[in-house]
């Protein structure tokens, strides 16, 4: 790759802001419908960012909106710190992105849609084609046409145009869709990997387990509102714990723990029980149960405290959010 | 909302957009036309459709032609000459060299938004213009140069196997003869003359008094005088020779008009001309499915606007709407081209007096207009559309 030296007055100004994606007050509409309802998201720099809701909350019309594909209503937008539409282009130029599922020319092969893709952006972009097709894993099919790929091969296809322009930030909508587990596995690993080279990831999807699996913040999403933002763990922290128990009787010991001045109710599951803590209870309630039962007689095969997972935590602050509305 | 507390992640990159980078331009660069190019090439069963109509149809016509004159050359006449040239130019690569353009043209304007990835190009941050305006040099090399070879094959085959004599009106006639020259040769062949050639009396058939109408003429076209009626006195040699020379002087400005075979001259305007044509099918067609974001509706109305409108208007004067017949694109175009042209959807007629008239330099500006202002719409639409 060639370098050119340029003078302090040509040198293009430097993006500073510490997020890579921001918006303030975006509110995109569809006639009557709020799409997208006064979103202030922050995304940090170098991090793998879920943007999670299901279907129909408005995930895709808010990336359609930041990449320019349909116009804000309202509201403020920046990508890697340059205002857009105002600096659009030069904001797109580090930005590779999947919208909806990757459709590509079918005439064509998987390789000369990405030369044709290549060559809207800068002349670099055109020997950075094989080293894509290499990191997603489809060079040996690159010379076939796209009408002869499966759906996780255009996925694959889609991540490597993503990656013609050596973007900092990537936005892949729904990137796990028509995957099998391995794919799913394969992907997971890229983001990774991508994330680990510095680069920003933002990950739409429905899938909860798959973005807790992979992202290190969220942002969740219904009727086109940001519900909630933050890390995951911290997101997790202030969620509820499942403490899952195996004795010698469990009849006996749910009986002693509910009529104990715990406080606690016991869900009877399989096998054993459960009893769900509430965000804030500490670690000492464990002991307090543990010793409980012991003293009583009874034997104690498991005792386990599980973190609510980021699934049953979306359900739980959603269906909260239902009945409170 | 909570705020979003800092995460501890691995040095972050910060770049700025690639130096000397101008996809904020709307002027397309050489790369984005090649590989447009390469796009619209790669449709195969397209192409072959685009050859087979501007290359296929003018060669396999040629060569039929070419095998019946070969096999039996008194029956049929040769391949090529004058008239196969201006019949194949103005019936078949003027008529279809629009349509397929137009074609084209569509499937240029709309086949990303059909196919998807119209939204693949906008993300890269190059401007919608420029990706709008890349389409259009990549489609006209493809359609030029498809029209071009059939055009080129048409000339090659008229010029090489023109007939060594005229034929007019059904009798071979030597080519290029001055108006004297055509009288003498007329005197020498009075009786072909007589039986084929067409004439005038001042005041009309009925009113001329001539001893030779109708000619005495057979059936294989010769002067025959038991043909004459009874009792009517045989015209003298003399006399039939003088009324020939008389015919001839009569005939000489259509004569002027016949050549054995196309001039350089013609050909070049014609090709020119046929060119022009395709690239406005190509211009207006891309423009339009790019406004409609639909190939097949755009195509259908193409070929309605060439096939239907443009003759209509083209021979009916329609009282209070000369103005807009005059600024239909297909008019303006025939009245471009050149003049030994018989008129498109003229059913080979050369007589400007039965078409809608306007001047060269209006018919200009309508070509010009319709260039312009549907390009700007095709590209104002690809600017503002929702993808």
């Amino acid at each position: 790759m060639t370098t050119t030296t340029l003078s302090d007055s040509e040198r293009p100004r430097v993006a500073e802001s510490e997020w890579a994606v921001e918006t303030h007050g975006l509110v995109k509409r569809f006639g009557p419908n709020v799409a997208v309802n006064k979103v202030d998201l922050r995304v940090p720099r170098g991090c793998a960012f879920g943007y999670l809701g299901p279907n129909g909350a408005g995930k895709t019309t808010l990336i359609r909106t930041l990449l320019g594909l349909t116009h804000a209503d309202s509201g403020t937008m920046s990508l890697l710190g340059y205002d857009v539409p105002k600096h659009r282009d030069k904001a797109l130029a580090r930005v590779g992105a999947i919208v909806d599922e990757p459709r590509f020319h079918a005439h064509l092969s998987g390789r000369r849609n990405l030369e044709l893709l290549a060559a809207h952006r800068e002349p670099a972009a055109k020997e950075r084609i094989d080293g894509a097709l290499e990191r997603v894993g489809l060079a040996q099919r690159a010379g076939d046409k796209v009408s002869k790929y499966s759906m996780g091969m255009r996925q694959r296809l889609g991540v490597a145009a993503c990656l013609l322009g050596d973007p900092d930030l990537l936005i892949l909508d729904e990137p796990m869709n028509g995957l099998d587990p391995a794919g799913m596995h394969e992907m997971r690993n890229m983001i990774s990997s991508l994330v680990a080279e510095g680069r920003t990831v933002v990950l739409s999807s429905h899938l909860l387990d798959e973005v807790e699996r992979t992202c290190d913040a969220v942002a969740i999403v219904d009727r086109g509102t940001v519900i909630r933002q933050g890390p995951i763990s911290e997101l997790l922290a202030g969620a509820s714990t499942i403490l899952q128990i195996e004795s010698s009787d469990n009849d006996k010991a749910r009986s002693l723990i509910e009529n104990s001045n715990l406080g606690l109710q016991v869900d009877a599951g399989t096998p054993g029980l459960g009893i769900t803590l509430p965000a804030g209870v500490g670690r000492d309630i464990v002991g307090h149960v543990a010793r409980l039962l012991i003293e009583n007689g009874i034997e104690l095969y498991r005792l386990q405290s599980v973190q609510t997972s980021l699934e049953s935590w979306f359900l739980e602050v959603t269906s909260r959010l239902g009945s409170a509305q | 909302m909570t705020a979003v507390p800092e995460v501890t992640m691995p040095a972050p990159r910060r770049r700025d957009a690639p130096p000397n980078d101008h996809r904020g331009s709307w002027i397309p660069n050489g790369a984005m036309i090649a590989k447009r190019f390469m796009e619209l090439r790669r449709r195969r069963g397209l192409m072959i459709a685009l050859a087979v109509v501007t290359i296929g149809i003018p060669s396999i016509f040629l060569i039929i032609r070419l095998l019946m004159h070969a096999f039996a050359p008194h029956t049929y006449g040769p391949a090529g000459g004058y008239d196969i040239f201006t019949g194949l130019v103005a019936g078949v690569l003027y008529i279809f060299g629009f349509i397929v353009a137009a074609t084209l043209g569509c499937i240029a304007g709309a086949g990303d938004l059909q196919e998807g990835v119209f939204r693949h190009l906008v993300v890269t941050g190059r401007s919608r213009v420029a990706t709008y305006l890349a389409r259009i040099p990549a489609g006209l090399a493809i359609i030029g140069s498809l029209i071009a070879t059939g055009y080129a094959i048409v000339c090659l085959v008229c010029c090489l196997a023109a007939p060594r004599d005229l034929n007019y009106q059904g009798t071979n006639v030597p080519a290029g003869l001055s108006r004297a020259s055509l009288v003498t040769w007329a005197g020498d062949n009075y009786g072909p003359v007589l039986c084929d050639f067409p004439f005038r009396f001042n005041g009309g058939p009925k009113g001329g008094q001539n001893a030779l109408f109708p000619p005495p003429c057979n059936q294989n076209g010769q002067i025959d005088l038991s043909q004459m009626p009874p009792g009517q006195k045989a015209p003298t040699v003399a006399q039939m020779r003088s009324f020939a020379e008389q015919v001839a002087e009569q005939d000489y400005t259509d004569y002027s008009k016949q050549f054995l075979s196309p001039s350089i001259g013609l050909m070049v305007r014609t090709g020119l001309w046929i060119e022009l044509e395709a690239a406005v099918g190509f211009v207006v067609a891309l423009g339009l499915a790019s406004l409609i974001g639909q190939r097949t509706i755009a195509v259908i109305l193409m070929i309605v606007l060439e096939v239907i409108l443009t003759p209509l208007f083209l021979r009916a004067h329609i009282p209070h709407m000369i103005n807009l017949q005059r600024s239909v694109v297909g008019i303006a175009m025939d009245h471009l081209g050149p003049a030994a042209l018989p008129i498109a959807f003229a059913g080979g007629q050369n007589d400007q007096s039965q078409i809608v008239m306007m001047t060269r330099p209006w018919a200009y500006v309508v070509v010009i207009a319709w260039l312009v202002v549907w390009t700007a719409l095709g590209a104002w639409r690809m600017t503002t559309r929702d993808t």
